[in-house]
C-alpha cells in the first residue's frame, strides 16, 4: 500500500517538476547546473549537511519523541478548541467532491512539489546564496517544529468534529494516504502546521526572487495558499496551527537571511591556512625585522 | 422584564428561591433570543461561577469516531443548557490513565469492557473500591442515601451489588433487576449503547472463523489454515499491545485478547446459546466440582510456562494471592491489582492441596465465583522475584496501589503458559507471537489448538484502511471491532466475510462523582436526558448498535414480567428519556429541568 502510494507521489511530482523546471528555470540555467553542480555543491555543503542532519533527527524523534512528549508535553487540544471554536468548519461551506480532490492533491502532491522545486531552481542559479538560505530556512522550520511538537500535544480538528468533517476528511476519501502520513508524522504533531510554515517559506522566497523567476512567484503563492487552506479544509490543522505556521515561516526566513554567509566555513578555513603559512614563514625564513 | 438596572444591588435579600429560579428561567429564553435582559441580575454574578465541564474522549478520526461523536453530541447539548462544555482529547492509554489512575476528570466517554455476566457491576460500582486505582470503581461512586422513589429489598446500593453475588436462579434475576433499577436512577455513568461486534476475515486462507469469539482466545484457536499457510496475519488499530504486555496494567488494554493468548486461565469463555447455564468451559483446569461454597479444582498435568518452568497448583494459588495484594504482604497495606479486582474478591481462600489440586472457598454463588477462574495464571517464580527486587532494604515499603512499577512495567518479554508465546515486536508497528509447542492443547482432539506457527498482530491506521487491506488480500483478519462508518466499504465479491460475535462491551459516559455537580444524582440524571441514545445508534452507529438503559445483555434486562419494572428499551429510555426528538434538544424543557436544582445568570449560563 505504502510503496504503491509512494510511487504515485514520485511519478506525479516528477512530471510536475519537469514541466515546472522547463517552463520556469529554462534550459540554459539547467545545462549550466549540469556543468557546475560539483562546485556549487561544495560551496553549499554546510547548509546541505545541516538540513540532512535535521531531517535525520526528525526521523529519530518520530519514535523517541513520544516518550519525551509524554514526559514534558502539555495537552493543548482543549485549549485550541476553546480559543477558536468551530472556526475551521467555515471551510466546509466550499465542500464538494471537486474541492476534496483539489485540496487532497494540493496537500499531498502539491506540497512535495512545492518543497522540492525551489531547491532545484535555486541550485540552478550561479549565485548560491538563495539556495543556501532556503536550505537553512527549511532546517530551521523542521528543528523548531520538532521542539514545539514535543512540548505541545494536540489533536487536529478531524479528531473533534468527526461528523461535520466526514465528507472532507482526507483519510476517508483516500484511506491509503494514512499509511504515508503515519509514516512521516504522529497525529499529535499539529502545532504549528509545518505544511503552512514551509509553504509560506517557499512563497516568501518566491517573492524575494521574483525578478529571477517571475513565473514561479504566482505559482508558489497560489499553491501555498491552497495548501494552507487544505490543512483546515481536510480537518488536519486548527486555525491556530496555521497562524503559528505563518509566524514560524516569517521567523525562519528572517533568521536564514541573517545566518547565511555569517560564518563562512571556507573563510575560516582560509584564515587558518593563512595563519599556518605565516607561522611557517616566520619559522623557515627568519625575518631581520623581527625582534 | 424591564426592571431598572440599579435594582441589582439590593436584590438577593428577601426574594424567595423559587422566584429567583423563575426569574432565571424566564430570562434564559430572552438571553438565548438575543434581547437585552436585566431581570436575572437578582442572582449576584459574583457569588457563583458558571458551570464548566471538560469531556474527556479519544481522538475521533484517529481513535474512536463513535465515541468522539457521542462526546460532541453531549458537548453541544450541555452548551445549549448553559454549561460551558469543552472536549479534551487523549490517546487510549492516556485516557485510561487519567480516568482510572489519576482520577482527574469531570466526564469521559469510553467503552467499558464489561463482561458476559452482569456481576462486573460489582467491581465497577462498589464503594469499597472508591479509594482504589484501576478498573475498580473509577466513578468513585459511593453508596448514596436514597430518595425512596422506588421500594427496594436491599437497604443500599452496595447491598444490591452484593446480593446478586450470593443468590441464584430466579432470585438472582430479581436481584439484578433491582440493582439495574437503582443504577438507572443513580446514573453513576450513562450507558449509551452496546455496539455490534463485527470483524472482517479473509476466507481464502483460513476457515472456521465462526467457532470462537474473536475477542477471546478460542477465536484464534482451531482455525483451519489452507495448505502452506504459516502465519495468521491480524490487523490491530490499537498499538498498545506492541508497547505493554503486562497482564496487570490498567491502561494497556480495555479487554485482554492478547493476554488471553499469552496466558492461560483456569476456565475460558465459550460462545453458547442463550439457554445454557454457563459460558465457561474448563481450560487450564481439567475439571472442577462444587461442594457447597467450596470448589475442588483439578489442573491439567504437565503444563509448563514459556520459559520451561512447570505450571503447578502453587502458581495458581500464588496468582490469586498476588492479584489481591501485589506486594505479597510486604507493605503495611494490601495493594490490589488495578484489574481483576471483582473476580479475585470472590475468592475467600485458596489452597494448593498438591501439585495438581486446589480448593477454593467462596462466599458467592458458584456462577459468580467461576468468573474468578478467568484471570491469567502467572508464574510464581518470576513475579516473586520482581516483588523482591522492588522491596528496598529496611525502609518502609508502601508502593502506590495501581500505579507502582510492578503493575505498570511493560513485562516484555511476557512469560505465560498460553497457546502463543512472545517472539518479537516493534513499538507502534507489530507484535509477533509464535505457537507454544508445549501447550496442553497442541495435538489434542478435545481442545482447539493453535493451528499456525505464527500470529502476527500488525498495527494499521484505521478501520477503513484495514478493510481495504484485508479485501485486497494483505491480511487475514481485524482484531478490533470494525467501526461502523466503514462497513459500507466491504464488498460481497471479495473472499472476505463479516463475522459477528456476541457483544457486551458498551459505550458510556462516566462521571467523576467525587466532584460537584456530578456528585448530585439529579444532575447526572438531567445530563442523561441530554443524550439521545436512539438517535446516536441510528446516525452514529448506522443502526449497528443497541441503545440501552441497563448496560447488560438482553437476557439480564428486566422486562415487563419483572417485579420492579421493565428497563427494556422501547423507542425511548424508560428512566431518562431524551428531552427532544431526533437528536434535537428541546432547549427550553432542558433548561427548566436544570433550573429545578441550579441557577442561571444573566447570560443564560448555568451556575454551580
Amino acid at each position: 500500500m505504502l510503496t504503491q502510494l509512494l510511487l504515485q507521489v514520485v511519478v506525479a511530482v516528477s512530471i510536475l517538476l519537469s514541466v515546472g523546471l522547463a517552463g520556469v528555470v529554462g534550459r540554459d540555467r539547467l545545462s549550466l547546473l549540469r556543468e557546475e553542480w560539483k562546485s556549487r555543491l561544495r560551496t553549499s555543503a554546510p547548509a546541505i549537511a545541516l538540513l540532512l542532519a535535521i531531517l535525520l533527527l526528525n526521523r529519530i524523534m518520530r519514535q523517541q519523541g513520544r516518550s519525551l512528549s509524554q514526559e514534558y508535553g502539555v495537552h493543548m487540544t482543549e485549549v485550541f478548541y476553546t480559543i477558536e471554536g468551530e472556526f475551521v468548519l467555515h471551510f466546509q461551506k466550499i465542500a464538494s467532491p471537486e474541492a476534496n480532490a483539489y485540496f487532497s492533491m494540493s496537500y499531498v502532491y502539491g506540497y512535495v512539489f512545492l518543497l522540492i522545486f525551489p531547491v532545484i531552481a535555486y541550485a540552478a542559479r550561479s549565485k548560491t546564496i538563495d539556495f543556501r538560505r532556503l536550505l537553512i530556512a527549511y532546517s530551521l522550520n523542521y528543528a523548531i517544529g520538532l521542539v514545539f511538537y514535543i512540548l505541545f500535544i494536540a489533536y487536529g480538528p478531524r479528531n473533534v468534529f468527526v461528523e461535520e468533517l466526514t465528507q472532507t476528511m482526507l483519510y476517508d476519501n483516500n484511506p491509503q494516504v494514512q499509511y504515508l502520513t503515519t509514516e512521516v508524522n504522529r497525529n499529535t504533531n499539529v502545532f504549528p502546521s509545518l505544511h503552512t510554515s514551509l509553504s509560506a517559506t517557499v512563497a516568501t522566497f518566491a517573492y524575494q526572487t521574483r525578478s529571477t523567476y517571475p513565473r514561479w512567484f504566482p505559482i508558489a503563492v497560489c499553491l501555498s495558499i491552497s495548501i494552507m487552506i487544505s490543512t483546515m479544509y481536510l480537518g488536519i490543522h486548527w486555525g491556530i496551527d496555521v497562524l503559528a505556521g505563518l509566524a514560524l515561516a516569517g521567523f525562519c526566513v528572517s533568521l536564514s537571511t541573517y545566518l547565511v554567509d555569517r560564518w563562512s566555513l571556507t573563510a575560516i578555513f582560509e584564515q587558518v591556512r593563512e595563519r599556518v603559512h605565516e607561522y611557517r614563514d616566520t619559522v623557515t625564513t627568519p625575518s631581520q625585522e623581527n625582534s | 422584564m424591564n426592571s431598572p438596572p440599579d435594582e441589582s444591588d439590593e436584590s438577593t435579600d428577601g426574594i424567595s428561591r423559587r422566584a429567583m429560579l423563575a426569574a432565571g428561567a424566564t430570562g434564559l429564553a430572552i438571553g438565548a433570543s438575543g434581547c437585552i435582559n436585566r431581570v436575572q441580575s437578582v442572582v449576584d454574578p459574583n457569588s457563583s461561577t458558571g458551570m464548566s465541564v471538560s469531556i474527556l474522549t479519544l481522538p475521533g478520526a484517529d481513535g474512536d469516531r463513535e465515541g468522539a461523536q457521542i462526546a460532541r453530541h453531549l458537548e453541544e447539548n450541555l452548551r445549549s443548557v448553559g454549561v460551558n462544555a469543552t472536549i479534551n482529547t487523549r490517546s487510549r492509554s492516556e485516557l485510561l490513565e487519567t480516568v482510572l489512575l489519576e482520577q482527574d476528570f469531570d466526564i469521559y466517554v469510553g467503552r467499558h469492557p464489561a463482561d458476559f455476566n452482569p456481576d462486573f457491576l460489582y467491581e465497577a460500582l462498589h464503594s469499597t473500591y472508591a479509594y482504589e486505582s484501576g478498573w475498580q470503581n473509577p466513578f468513585k461512586f459511593m453508596d448514596p442515601s436514597f430518595d425512596s422513589e422506588v421500594r427496594f429489598t436491599d437497604p443500599s446500593f452496595d447491598g444490591a451489588l452484593e446480593r446478586q453475588r450470593t443468590v441464584e436462579g430466579a432470585e438472582r434475576e430479581e436481584a439484578i433487576a433491582e440493582l439495574l433499577w437503582r443504577f438507572a436512577l443513580e446514573q453513576p455513568f450513562i450507558p449509551v449503547c452496546i455496539p455490534n461486534e463485527y470483524r472482517l476475515v479473509q476466507t481464502d486462507r483460513f476457515s472456521g472463523w465462526e467457532d470462537g469469539h474473536l475477542a477471546t482466545r478460542l477465536g484464534y484457536l482451531g482455525l483451519e489454515p489452507a495448505a502452506d499457510v504459516e502465519q495468521l496475519h491480524a490487523l490491530i488499530t490499537d498499538a498498545r499491545p506492541t508497547r505493554n504486555l503486562n497482564p496487570l496494567s490498567a491502561t494497556a488494554r480495555e479487554r485482554g485478547t492478547v493476554t488471553d493468548l499469552l496466558y492461560d486461565s483456569l476456565a475460558t469463555y465459550e460462545e453458547t446459546d442463550d439457554d445454557s447455564e454457563s459460558n465457561l468451559r474448563p481450560w487450564l483446569a481439567a475439571d472442577w466440582e462444587w461442594n457447597g461454597s467450596t470448589a475442588t479444582i483439578e489442573l491439567r498435568k504437565d503444563c509448563t510456562f514459556h520459559n520451561g518452568d512447570p505450571l503447578t497448583a502453587q502458581d495458581v494459588e500464588f496468582t490469586y494471592r498476588f492479584l489481591a495484594d501485589t506486594t505479597l504482604g510486604r507493605a503495611p497495606e494490601a495493594s490490589p491489582a488495578p484489574r481483576y479486582r471483582g473476580q479475585v474478591a470472590a475468592v475467600d481462600s485458596i489452597t494448593a492441596e498438591d501439585n495438581y489440586h486446589l480448593t477454593i472457598s467462596s462466599s458467592t454463588s458458584p456462577e459468580v465465583a467461576e468468573r474468578a477462574f478467568t484471570v491469567p495464571i502467572l508464574p510464581r517464580r518470576i513475579w516473586t522475584e520482581r516483588v523482591d527486587t522492588r522491596v528496598t532494604g529496611a525502609d518502609e515499603f508502601s508502593p502506590p496501589q495501581g500505579t507502582w512499577s510492578l503493575v505498570t512495567a511493560n513485562n516484555i518479554p511476557p512469560v505465560g503458559s498460553g497457546p502463543f508465546q512472545f517472539a518479537d515486536r516493534s513499538k507502534g508497528e507489530f507484535l509477533l507471537l509464535e505457537r507454544f509447542e508445549d501447550h496442553f492443547s497442541v495435538g489434542t482432539d478435545d481442545v482447539p489448538e493453535p493451528t499456525v506457527p505464527e500470529l502476527r498482530l500488525e498495527v494499521d491506521p484505521g478501520t477503513a484502511s484495514s478493510i481495504d487491506r484485508i479485501t485486497s488480500g494483505g491480511a487475514d483478519m481485524t482484531t478490533a471491532r470494525l467501526e461502523t462508518y466503514a462497513l459500507g466499504g466491504i464488498s460481497d465479491d471479495d473472499p472476505v466475510e463479516r463475522v459477528e460475535d456476541t457483544s457486551w462491551t458498551f459505550y458510556h459516559i462516566g462521571f467523576n462523582t467525587l466532584k460537584e455537580p456530578f456528585s448530585n444524582p439529579r444532575f447526572r440524571r438531567a445530563v442523561a436526558r441530554l443524550v439521545d441514545k436512539g438517535w446516536i445508534t441510528e446516525t452514529v452507529f448506522n443502526g449497528h448498535a443497541r441503545p440501552v438503559a441497563a448496560p447488560v445483555a438482553e437476557k439480564w434486562t428486566p422486562d415487563s414480567d419483572s417485579e420492579v419494572d421493565s428497563l427494556v428499551w422501547e423507542d425511548k429510555d424508560p428512566v431518562t428519556p431524551f428531552l427532544g426528538t431526533d437528536g434535537e434538544l428541546d432547549v427550553e424543557a432542558a433548561r427548566s429541568l436544570f433550573a429545578e436544582d441550579y441557577e442561571y445568570d444573566n447570560d443564560g449560563n448555568l451556575l454551580r
